[in-house]
């Protein structure tokens, strides 16, 4: 009897609310990796950023999360239909142009407030765009409508913010901090940072642990991806190392 | 042009995966076989051969009456499914199946993919052949292995040691050609249209020109329909608006499925309620965007219903798409991206551009020279 109310109930919500409201574990398809090419795929250990989930790129300015999120903007345009950037201020579209995007398939939604941001992420990966960068915050009631529309899309949602709310980070299933380690000089000219890269939060695959990435910032025509990455990898006691090129 | 051909066991043997490895005719008595399986090839049976002839060369073979119109939605399920793959292909109840990779952009997987689905369909690996044109290609495909692909990249170079037999032509042409000395696809390429048209008609140079590997038929596309339905009729008459949405799901979700298959989108809905003692009732709306999946559909008929109120008890519903949408835009595993949804995407952009203004939305640096975002999108 419990059984038949049990189905019951699980019939009226799924009428109300659509099939994929309510989905048994067994029914749930695992994450599945979108490859960017970069050492981001290694630190996920699923082989590249999970589709459908978000995973942010956090830690303090300077850090070069925005250039690794740049370059991984700029291989989604060739590889996505389209590729969109939720734009909160300061995200300048010539930036990108020395990591050498297809300009046909990016989007720019310049969100004027946050509520803008995240009405336009969620209806967009509702919508089905291959790649979502989103600069900075999103209010915490779009968090849900979000998450749900990129995992029954397979978007792929990458975020860029300092320091994430505890919603945001919640909402994450994969979570990069990056910390500066110290400025590159040639000829006394400032031409990059040497960064460590830390899994901090992982939902798809057991954490990884961290990579030091020498980002070279793009010189005249020269990209990030022409520049050989110097890559150090570092022991950790708790965790296993992962070392990668971007 | 570069024509993918994949060969299988005839359609009509396909229904009956419960006699494969056995020996199987099918056709009517009185008349002649319509296909036999490989295992009555070492008795002599043919298709085409009178039944009472098969009768006597096997008589230990299951005989199954055809059912074209089984076979017919066979091929059509087959079509549609392939269609998914390249923009023009072709299934024949014979087993054969086209497909035109040229353009597509990941042709080798489109033609890994063709190979599966065969496999699924058919429960045989099937033959593949890749060449120019589809003659070619289907008798590149009879000579390579069951799972196999055999390419051909010279088609009148790999034709010209073939046996003429292979031509599409009857009994009574093959025999001349015997006659004439002309054995070999490369004997029949080396004389002259003209020549073999005075000895056979018509028929004598387009053998000339396939022979010579110049391909002169076309393949002969399959489209999508361009209606479909689906309908639920009651034991008992319903006026429970949850049982009618239960039910309008469901149906949303079978033509979501038969849209998805045919690659293609609604752009017309109607919905018809038929009443107990009324006249029926019919709501029904042209889409500026077309809407092919479950949660699409639902999302519209779905709210038709919950404001729907109906002078009896409903004793059927019917959902129709009249106008479905030219299905080759919809060919989602065609887009380079994988993210198929490029006119989804392009209408949430023109939904946000509605609610917050059309400077919210903008291309690349180098789509903002002129008109922002409406020309990056129009360029799409």
């Amino acid at each position: 009897m419990q059984e038949v109310a049990l189905e019951s109930a699980i019939n009226s919500i799924r009428v109300r609310f659509g099939s994929q409201a309510l989905t048994r574990a067994a029914a749930l398809p695992p994450p599945q990796p979108w490859s960017s090419g970069t050492a981001v795929d290694r630190l996920t250990g699923i082989g590249g950023l999970p589709k459908g989930r978000l995973s942010l790129l956090t830690g303090s300015g300077t850090s070069g999360k925005l250039s690794v999120a740049l370059s991984l903007l700029a291989r989604a345009t060739h590889e996505f239909a389209h590729a969109m950037v939720i734009d909160g201020g300061g995200f300048d579209p010539w930036m990108l142009t020395s990591y050498s995007p297809e300009p046909g398939a990016l989007t720019v939604v310049r969100a004027p407030a946050p509520e803008v941001a995240g009405e336009a992420a969620a209806m967009l990966a509702r919508a089905g765009a291959g790649f979502i960068l989103l600069l900075g915050e999103v209010p915490e009631h779009w968090l849900g409508p979000l998450e749900s529309g990129a995992n029954r899309s397979g978007t792929v949602l990458v975020g860029v913010v300092d320091a994430p709310d505890r919603a945001l980070a919640h909402a994450s299933s994969f979570s990069l901090g990056f910390a500066r380690q110290d400025w590159i000089w040639e000829r006394g000219q400032l031409v990059g940072l040497r960064v460590t890269a830390r899994c901090v939060k992982n939902r798809v695959a057991p954490p990884l642990g961290e990579t030091e990435l020498e980002i070279r910032y793009p010189l005249g025509t020269q990209t990030l991806t022409d520049h050989r990455i110097q890559v150090t990898e570092v022991v950790q006691e708790l965790e296993p190392c992962a070392s990668a090129v971007v | 042009m570069r024509i993918c051909c994949g060969l299988t066991r005839h359609l009509e043997l396909a229904r009956r995966p419960d006699l494969y490895g056995r020996p199987v005719i099918v056709g009517r008595w009185d008349e002649h076989v319509v296909a036999a399986s490989e295992e009555t090839l070492p008795f002599g049976v043919t298709p085409g051969m009178a039944m009472r002839q098969a009768e006597h060369l096997c008589p230990q073979a299951t005989f199954v009456l055809p059912d074209e119109e089984a076979t017919d939605r066979i091929c059509e399920l087959i079509s549609a499914a392939l269609y998914d793959l390249a923009p023009v292909v072709q299934v024949r109840v014979e087993g054969i199946a086209w497909l035109d990779t040229s353009g597509v952009v990941a042709a080798g997987t489109s033609i890994r993919d063709a190979r599966h689905l065969l496999l699924k369909a058919i429960g045989r690996e099937p033959r593949l052949g890749l060449a120019p044109g589809p003659f070619s290609a289907r008798l590149a495909a009879a000579r390579a292995r069951p799972g196999h692909l055999l390419r051909v990249a010279d088609a009148r170079e790999f034709l010209a040691p073939l046996p003429s037999r292979e031509l599409p032509l009857d009994a009574e042409q093959l025999e001349r050609l015997d006659l004439l000395g002309l054995r070999t696809l490369g004997a029949v390429a080396a004389i002259g249209p003209r020549e073999l048209e005075s000895q056979l008609g018509r028929d004598g140079r387009h053998a000339v020109l396939l022979a010579r590997g110049l391909e002169p038929d076309q393949l002969d596309a399959w489209r999508p329909p361009l209606f479909t339905s689906a309908h639920r009729q009651f034991e008992e008459p319903v006026d429970d608006r949850e049982a009618l949405l239960f039910v309008a799901r469901g149906l949303c979700s079978d033509l979501a499925d038969e849209l998805g298959l045919r690659g293609a989108g609604a752009k017309q809905v109607r919905v018809r309620l038929e009443l107990e003692s009324a006249a029926p009732e019919t709501r029904e709306s042209v889409v500026r965007h077309p809407l092919s999946s479950t949660a699409e559909l639902f999302g519209l008929i779905g709210a038709w219903i919950k404001e729907w109120l109906p002078r009896a008890p409903i004793t059927e519903l019917w959902i129709e798409l009249p106008v479905l949408e030219g299905a080759g835009r919809r060919q989602l595993r065609l887009w380079a991206g994988g993210d198929g949804s490029s006119e989804e995407v392009t209408a949430a952009l023109e939904r946000l551009q509605e609610r917050f203004g059309e400077e919210v939305i903008s291309g690349s640096p180098h789509s903002w020279g002129g008109g922002g975002a409406a020309a990056a999108m129009s360029t799409r």
